[in-house]
């Protein structure tokens, strides 16, 4: 079973560090300890931050850096790199690096960490802290022509940035046709093209048919969720949000992040009974999303609305039916709440515990004809075995996670490597393939699905021998939530993407102030420059399509 | 059908004789005018029905859809919605377009198909005209299209569409060798390019079990090798599924005719569709005995229709190709080419000429 492996690696291989064995082996680096409730934080001088990454990298085994949070704080700025190991998610590690006010300049992690690239230029760009040695520190959410910093203290919210399409610089405008000495073609795909999943915009460099360089551009559908979350409360003003971040359905599982940051900051124990339904909910909605990611990767790779497009449409149906009993909505479901979930299983139980297991029954067949029309075909293979390859290294350097990092042979799963839910208690295995290719992240996302129908099918036999009188579904939680002051949580949860993390800092009122969201579509599609360079403009549609990203979650 | 001496009566000939114009020049450009009008608007006529109505009935069968089902019966008059839709669209011409060129391109496409078609035996007496190179004439015209697909790629001023143009070229030339090759291999036992000749050699019986019962000597039960390798070849020269790379919607957003909307794009898309019934008349020309029935029994239907369910038949095969296969891309589309089709297709060539100089 291999939700016991965790516990058999730390004893057989993984080393467990304390804090001060860290400390220890940083030495001179740290200038001081900070205490976050997931992981010690050392603070370090911003001239340092190279070092003491590629220490914890290479020394102790921290090579997974998952978010970088940058924020303002009274007297300084400061870089939280949180870091943890694809060995084992539970060993945490805040590396903490304060910047002047009058002068907020630090160290790149890029040389160490890749998928420093894009989180600093995140950090750059809403707070404004400069990354020296930074490859191309440049705005990367909002237009380059903003003015300030939107995350920072002194930026004037009232202030109108209407900056006319002239004054900008038109990232379509530019001609390139009088480049006769050129060998390459710029082409702009997107913002609006039919394979980019939204408003995405690559800009490509093409050698004939085959892509010499993209560069995606992002941040056509940013919406202030960060700053949203910082004014909303933690009871239930916040809640809503994350359906809205990745909203192919896959919304408990963005709630449930929040819930188990704001959870743990807060300290409150959710009743079991409300773990198994969260849990169910989840898995639903992770069934919901893959069905769409497989759908929409025919999708790119068949070229039109097809057959398989439709049939996965078709389950997804089927599971948003199970979902809109459950919560009463079909997309946004607001249906956690801090300490539980905000009502019970709909009534008559019976109806509903058949209507799963109905769907359940039914699934198998159906994935069954998927595989024919899928993976079984011979010119879906030929297209997408060995395209977008994607070796694991160059996936962990890059911060991907979920099926992404999975379909490159990397066992992590949160689900099993850092339980949370009920997850532990239950029977199923994590989907892995090692051929790093389209193919094989197409693979996880049907093996999960069947792994998810399995703990479903277990969610509901449990759910319906839990005694009446047991059926508690929420916890006793103050109708105001007030943390303490000066507490620091990152939580992250396994989104249907991939590693969904929330940072919050506490500051003894009662909405966070600072509400950070690692979303994984963001660190994911980072790697698209790497799979696609030297591939066929087909085999790069395929791979974003295979990377399944939501640009709402990309974006946020 | 009456065969003379001199081969079929001709409909132009027909129509002269019905209308009291004779046998002289009159009556032979009078009667050829009409029976092109007429056959170009059955074309046409059927373009209407397969493109807004039958291809969205065809393709919701095949992915669990309804389609259009509200407007008249069985949702047939979606034609006339459509019509009316697509022809009061604005056409808008983008700047820096080649004018002439890039309005050329979409009357070309249709027209080309469109002259495939003067030589095709439809059955019931209707063919415009049965020239001794009928073959060559509509292999001919129907390459004209590659000339389109490319003036409107590159007349279009869009990098997508040249795209789209360039693969459209690469690939017709990719096909349309293998794809003669293999139509050649069937001239090797008619020993005629004549339309009219080769339908009437697949008239002669394969395998005779009562006269009623007759299974006639069709291309595709003699040499069914050249039947697949021609139905493939000619998927890839009307750029369907699993060859529609010129289009590519998810890739480069719809290749030459990205930037062609309202009557342009109509044409485009009827020139589209014409080619597939051209392919299809092709296919039942050379492989399927023309308009003639499968069985002897089954003659009391007429020829036209027994001409009209072969030419539907593989629209409904390409329609299922497009439903259930992925595209493949553009480097394996010519691999696929060059060094499979062509190879088979003139293995093809090869042993059925061993065989029809033994045997024959």
């Amino acid at each position: 079973m291999s939700l016991e492996r965790p516990k058999d690696r730390d004893s057989a291989g993984v080393q467990r560090h304390s804090a001060d064995e860290i400390a220890d082996l940083l030495g001179d680096l740290v200038i001081g300890r900070e205490e976050h409730i997931n992981a010690p934080g050392y603070v370090i001088p911003p001239d340092a931050v190279q070092e003491t990454l590629s220490l914890l990298k290479n020394e102790a085994g921290f090579d997974h850096l998952s978010c970088v949070t940058a924020e303002e704080r009274a007297d300084r700025y400061e870089s939280i790199y949180h870091l943890k190991k694809f060995d084992d998610a539970t060993q945490e590690v805040s590396v903490v690096v304060p910047t002047a006010k009058d002068n907020p300049v630090s160290q790149s992690a890029e040389p160490v960490f890749r998928t420093a690239d894009w989180h600093e230029r995140e950090a750059y760009d809403l707070v404004g802290i400069d990354y020296e040695g930074h490859p191309d520190l440049r705005r990367i959410l909002l237009p380059d022509t903003w003015q300030g910093h939107p995350l920072s203290m002194d930026y004037d919210q009232e202030r109108p940035q209407v900056v006319s399409l002239r004054e900008g610089a038109n990232p379509l405008q530019e001609d390139h046709r009088d480049d006769q000495d050129s060998e390459t073609m710029y082409l702009n795909i997107g913002p609006h093209h039919p394979a980019t999943h939204g408003v995405l915009h690559l800009k490509a460099t093409l050698d004939g048919e085959q892509v010499a360089d993209v560069d995606p551009d992002i941040g056509y559908l940013h919406r202030c969720e960060e700053q949203m979350c910082q004014n909303g409360t933690y009871r239930y003003q916040i809640m809503p949000y994350p359906d809205r971040w990745d909203y192919i359905s896959a919304g408990l599982l963005n709630e449930w992040a929040y819930a188990r940051a704001a959870e743990d900051l807060a300290d409150i124990e959710v009743p079991e009974y409300a773990q198994v339904i969260r849990t169910m909910g989840a898995e639903l909605c992770r069934i919901a999303a893959h069905m769409l990611a497989v759908a929409t990767f025919a999708l790119d790779v068949y070229g039109d609305f097809t057959a398989i497009f439709m049939y996965g449409i078709r389950e997804r149906e089927k599971v948003q039916n199970i979902l809109e009993d459950l919560t009463g909505q079909r997309l946004m479901f607001n249906y956690f709440r801090l300490g539980g979930v905000v009502w019970d299983l709909p009534e008559p139980r019976d109806e509903f515990f058949d209507k799963t297991r109905d769907f359940l029954e039914e699934l198998p067949e159906a994935l069954e004809e998927f595989h024919d029309l899928i993976t079984g075909n011979e010119i879906l293979q030929a297209r997408t075995i060995g395209t977008g390859v994607l070796p694991p290294e160059v996936a962990k350097s890059y911060g991907a996670t979920g099926p992404v990092l999975r379909g490159s042979g990397v066992d992590y799963d949160l689900r099993r490597d850092d339980p949370y839910g009920y997850y532990e208690n239950l029977d199923w295995d994590v989907c892995v393939e090692d051929g790093c290719d389209n193919f094989s992240r197409l693979l996880v996302r049907m093996n999960e699905v069947e792994e998810s129908a399995k703990i479903i099918e277990q969610c509901v036999d449990i759910l319906e021998d839990w005694p009446e009188d047991e059926r508690n579904i929420q916890a006793n939680v103050p109708r105001t939530l007030r943390p303490d002051d000066d507490t620091e949580i990152y939580r992250a949860v396994e989104g249907a993407k991939g590693e969904l993390g929330i940072y919050i800092r506490a500051d003894g009122t009662e909405k966070p102030a600072r509400f950070k969201i690692r979303s994984p579509c963001f660190s994911n599609l980072q790697t698209l420059p790497e799979m696609s360079n030297g591939e066929y403009v087909p085999d790069m549609v395929a791979s974003l399509g295979s990377l399944d990203i939501v640009l709402g979650e990309v974006d946020r | 059908m009456t065969p003379l001496q001199q081969g079929p009566i001709l409909l132009p000939e027909r129509i002269a004789n019905l209308i009291g114009l004779g046998d002289g020049l009159l009556g032979q450009v009078v009667g050829g005018l009409i029976a092109a009008f007429l056959i170009a608007n059955i074309m046409l006529a059927m373009t209407a029905v397969a493109g807004p109505w039958a291809k969205r009935k065809i393709t919701a069968a095949f992915t669990d859809r309804i389609a259009v089902n509200r407007i008249g019966p069985f949702g047939l008059f979606i034609i006339i919605a459509d019509a009316v839709r697509l022809l009061s669209k604005e056409l808008i011409v983008p700047e820096g377009v080649d004018r002439p060129a890039w309005d050329l391109a979409p009357i070309i496409l249709p027209a080309s198909a469109l002259l495939g078609f003067a030589v095709i035996p439809m059955g019931s007496g209707i063919q415009l005209a049965d020239p001794e190179t009928g073959l060559v004439f509509a292999f001919a015209v129907a390459s004209i299209a590659s000339l389109s697909l490319v003036m409107g790629g590159y007349a279009s001023n869009n990098k997508y569409s040249l795209m789209g143009g360039l693969r459209a070229v690469a690939q017709n030339i990719a096909y349309e060798i293998p794809l003669i090759v293999t139509a050649a291999s069937v001239v090797i036992f008619t020993g005629t390019l004549q339309m009219s000749e080769i339908v009437a050699v697949q008239r002669e019986a394969l395998i005779s079990i009562t006269p009623a019962l007759t299974i006639p000597q069709w291309f595709a039960f003699v040499n069914p090798f050249a039947f697949v390798l021609f139905l493939v070849a000619n998927m890839a020269e009307v750029g369907r599924n699993p060859f529609d790379i010129p289009e590519a919607p998810t890739e480069i957003v719809a290749g030459y005719q990205t930037e062609y909307s309202s009557v342009y794009f109509v044409l485009f898309y009827l020139g589209e569709f014409l080619h597939i019934f051209l392919g299809g008349a092709l296919i039942a020309t050379l492989f399927l005995g023309g308009p003639a029935a499968p069985i002897a029994a089954l003659e009391v239907i007429p020829g036209f229709v027994w001409f009209l369910i072969k030419i539907w038949a593989v629209f409904l095969l390409t329609q299922w190709a497009r439903s259930a296969i992925p595209r493949v891309r553009i480097d394996q589309l010519l691999d696929i080419g060059w060094k499979g089709m062509l190879v088979l297709s003139f293995a093809n060539l090869v042993l059925t000429a061993i065989i029809v100089g033994v045997i024959v």
